[in-house]
């Protein structure tokens, strides 16, 4: 499908506003679950959608898999667009922009066969089972190229490739009744030849999903928590991004108020950072899904909220500027108000002064699960260490935090210096299946954190 | 329809051709949304899914390939193929044609409703949820479906089935300084019901229970809860039963069918006939006939889920829970769930706590390990009960336990039952003792 078809559509488009975004995502996956290799497959999804804005209506929307009828589906949009009693949208200013992304994959990722992609993962499956505690695995691969095709009524018209491999290793050991899990992995854009090297992560996954066997669920207690960068990374996604989305807001006085700018969230050592132009992370892009140039936005600055997330539509409805943050997970979901790379900026603590002061306290790893109400979270831990006189002491699994956001980004007490971000982040969000998020932080330390767990 | 019966009757010949066994599914559906937001209606959308899976045996090995593009036959054929050369040898055997027992799951009355009237339920579910707080920020979805399946199998079975649906869900988020209230329900059903009256009914009492606060103390205390708060202590059972982990060796019930696992007062059904509910349908999505089973009989494990994958391994028979999205292949999955219900009323429930806490909803569920029963979850709604009565919502707590543990012994299960999530129909559930700890 060419972009003139796109244009012929929409040049017949009645809408005040419409746009139209296909997408072919071609997606090869091999997967093993322990010894059977359960799936290897290539698919295709094809299909695209049409939204459009009628000043004396709403938004309406058509999405289908069929590309056969574009026309017909840019009047539907239209027609459901009047179905909605009339309302105040505007659209927030935007420059238009023809533009085309390609992506330049490592040299061999296009030409790789689906032998050496199939060797790759059984190498890696035969590293998790080689330990002799792990009784299931997960390991695979998948290669994704999605090409995007954007055409909107103000003449924006952008083709985007967006390629994507990834890894991700689960190990899974077992000792009677007992059963316990480990997981990592990682991605790249540049595709197959960036991971080939994983022989050592699949080991260190293998081997925590065996230690956790010995180690003792936490005590529960209100302890000092230092957390690691990755879990570190999706607290602030979760439990403060989510905040900063201004969907969230924008209709919503009260939340409004709890959000307001201004407003004191943590000491001056904390700085929250939404980027979508960050070389080579997960959730940068030129532009997002309604063509607005991606940006560096601050969210927080010296611990007071400065900023915020923004579609072209909650931009308008506030009196902002967009920022960059439409994103829709795939071609059935209109774009909403989204994250790129949320992290947590570094500061000067190394881990060890971090540790030095903890006589009673938990290293928290790892995020398996995470979820928030608003402002109450509860966050999974892979696994933990404690901490006893300033020493990384024995594993401990079973470490769930929860607590209330302010109170907990007012605790954070030291903030480490070694920045890092995941390659494994995803983001629901309403929209099913995971949109590609950078996820960063360093190490940092919170104080008083509620731990549920045994009792001592 | 005939182009339909045409086009999959000659990809089955083009794979047939190549694999010993061969199979073709396709899917078809539209469905109609409507988004109320803020208590406005604020859009519209239309959905129209269509796609085609290809599942061949090559040498005794699976191969897979689906595509909701243009593809044509030979690039798909090829895929499959192409597939099966990896795959592990699995002694699998496609459903020949087989009787079922016919179920309804289409309503052609609901194709009929004006959208208008869609609507209107929207505007009279936002009425009943703002008579309960005038404040809340209160969003509504309602989803009208149709949709259609072929399955065609080189051993003669051809399979067509059609299901309606209706999905109603609705939520309101309340902020008062820094207190966050949210409370949500949906409904799901294969035609218009007035079930969202009753669900908009139970979200309003909820949110009307939730305006004065309490608070209660670490300790250990009997919990209530309501059917949405026990799928808490259905999951770790749900997950060990599936055939998945016991086939791949990680259910804590694997080799334990027949035995007492807990209370011989819970009896727990995986019930694809019921009528009208929208994970009912005669065949599962292999071709083989579904039938009701019980997964727990008086705490007995009784059965697991099988789909023909796992079956094969195991060596047993499909229980017709093969279940398929049109990208992946099939797996084992429940249809609706019902737990019997007990002998004691609610009010009675209630009224017998002294001392304990109403949990309707948990956050992070299935977070952690929850195939080992292992459960840390903090309360999203919660009440403290005092002395027979609920005295308010409590906040920032979180409680602990073991659901094998647990449910040894429950203390009593409620006459009144109703349905979660469009899919599980629950009664309230007592547990005498559990570990609540308390955060802040």
């Amino acid at each position: 499908m060419t972009l003139e078809n796109l244009e012929r559509a929409l040049s017949a488009s009645r809408a005040d506003y419409c746009e139209i975004r296909l997408e072919t995502r071609l997606t090869t996956r091999i997967v093993y679950h322990g010894r059977l290799l359960e799936t290897v497959s290539t698919v295709l999804n094809e299909g695209g959608i049409v939204r459009a804005l009628a000043r004396d209506g709403g938004w309406g929307m058509s999405t289908f898999n069929s590309l056969d009828d574009l026309p017909n589906r840019v009047e539907q949009a239209w027609h459901n667009a009047r179905l909605v009693p009339r309302r105040e949208i505007v659209l927030a200013e935007r420059p238009t922009v023809v533009d085309t992304i390609r992506v330049p994959r490592a040299p061999g990722a296009e030409s790789v066969s689906l032998e050496e992609q199939h060797a790759l993962v059984s190498r890696y499956n035969a590293i998790l089972l080689g330990h002799p505690k792990i009784v299931d695995t997960q390991a695979a691969y998948v290669d994704q190229m999605i090409t995007v095709t954007y055409a909107n009524s103000e003449g924006t018209r952008i083709v985007e490739e967006r390629p994507m491999a990834h890894v991700s290793l689960v190990a899974t050991a077992r000792d009677g009744t007992n059963v316990q899990r480990s997981g990592d992995g990682t991605s790249s854009a540049a595709g197959y030849p960036a991971l080939l090297e994983l022989d050592g992560l699949a080991d260190r996954v293998a081997q925590r999903a065996t230690d956790l066997l010995s180690a003792e669920t936490v005590v529960g207690g209100v302890y000092p928590v230092v957390c690691d960068p990755r879990l570190a990374g999706v607290f602030v996604h979760e439990a403060f991004g989510h905040l900063s989305e201004s969907d969230f807001l924008y209709e919503n006085p009260q939340a409004r108020e709890m959000m307001v700018l201004g407003r004191r969230f943590g000491g001056q050592h904390l700085n929250i950072i939404d980027d979508g132009t960050l070389p080579g992370e997960r959730g940068t892009h030129r532009y997002d899904d309604e063509g607005t140039p991606t940006q560096r936005t601050p969210l927080v600055e010296k611990g007071v909220l400065v900023g915020r997330l923004h579609s072209r539509e909650t931009a308008g409805a506030m009196g902002e500027q967009a920022t960059g943050n439409a994103r829709a997970t795939d071609f059935r979901f209109p774009p909403i108000v989204r994250m790129t790379n949320t992290y947590i900026e570094p500061q000067d603590s190394t881990f060890e002064e971090m540790i030095a002061g903890i006589d009673l306290g938990v290293c928290a790893c790892d995020a398996i699960g995470g979820m928030t109400m608003l402002e109450n979270f509860s966050f999974s831990a892979g696994y933990g260490y404690m901490i006893r006189q300033g020493q990384v002491a024995e594993m401990v699994r079973d470490v769930v935090l929860a607590g209330n956001l302010f109170t907990t980004l007012a605790n954070i007490d030291a903030i480490g210096n070694d920045l890092w971000f995941s390659r494994t982040g995803s983001c629901g969000k309403g929209q099913g299946g995971g949109l590609p998020v950078g996820i960063g932080a360093p190490h940092i330390r919170i104080q008083d954190v509620a731990m549920g767990g045994r009792q001592a | 329809m005939t182009d339909q019966n045409q086009m999959m009757d000659r990809l089955l010949a083009d794979l047939a051709r190549q694999a010993e066994q061969a199979e073709i599914y396709a899917v078809e559906s539209e469905s109609t949304q409507i988004t109320f937001e803020a208590g406005e209606l604020k859009s519209s959308l239309v959905e129209e899914t269509s796609g085609v899976a290809l599942r061949g045996l090559v040498d005794g090995r699976v191969g897979f390939t689906a595509s909701s593009g243009r593809s044509d036959p030979a690039t798909l054929v090829e895929r499959a193929v192409a597939s099966a050369r990896f795959g592990e040898p699995l002694n699998l055997t496609l459903p020949g044609p087989l009787p079922a027992a016919m179920i309804n799951t289409f309503d052609p009355a609901l194709a009929e409703v004006p959208l208008e009237r869609l609507v209107a339920i929207g505007r009279e579910i936002i009425a009943t949820l703002r008579a309960a707080d005038p404040d809340g920020k209160i969003d509504v979805d309602i989803e009208r479906t149709s949709g259609r399946s072929w399955l065609h199998n080189s051993a003669g079975a051809r399979v067509h089935q059609t299901a309606s649906g209706l999905r109603i869900s609705m939520s309101m988020e309340r902020v008062r300084g820094d207190d966050v209230l949210m409370v949500g329900d949906g409904t799901a059903t294969t035609g218009l019901t007035d079930d969202y009256r009753a669900v908009a009914e139970r979200v309003a009492s909820r949110i009307v229970s939730a305006n004065k606060s309490a608070s209660i103390d670490s300790g250990r205390m009997p919990v209530l809860f309501t059917p949405s708060g026990s799928i808490l202590l259905l999951l770790p059972l749900l997950m060990a039963l599936n055939g998945q982990h016991v086939q791949r060796g990680t259910s804590p019930l694997a080799n334990r069918l027949g035995e007492q696992i807990i209370d011989p007062r819970l009896t727990l059904w995986d019930d694809p006939t019921l009528p009208g509910r929208p994970a009912s349908a005669a065949y599962d999505d292999e071709g083989v006939p579904t039938r009701r089973k019980a997964l727990i009989r008086e705490g007995v494990a009784a059965s697991f889920l099988y789909d023909l994958k796992t079956a094969a391994l195991m060596g047993t028979e499909s229980t017709g829970n093969g279940s398929r999205s049109l990208f992946s292949l099939p797996s084992p999955s429940t249809a609706s769930l019902v737990l019997e219900a007990g002998d004691t009323p609610l009010a009675d429930m209630v009224a017998g706590i002294s001392h304990g806490l109403l949990v309707d909803e948990l956050l992070g569920l299935g977070q952690g390990n929850p195939l080992s029963g292992a459960f840390s979850n903090p309360v999203g709604l919660a009440y403290v009960i005092e002395d027979g009565e609920i005295v308010g919502r409590v906040k920032d707590l979180t409680l602990a336990g073991n659901v094998y543990d647990l449910l040894k012994s429950v203390g009593s299960l409620s006459q009144e039952q109703y349905w979660v999530y469009g899919r599980y129909l629950l009664p309230h559930v007592l547990i005498p003792e559990l570990d609540v700890v308390r955060s802040r």
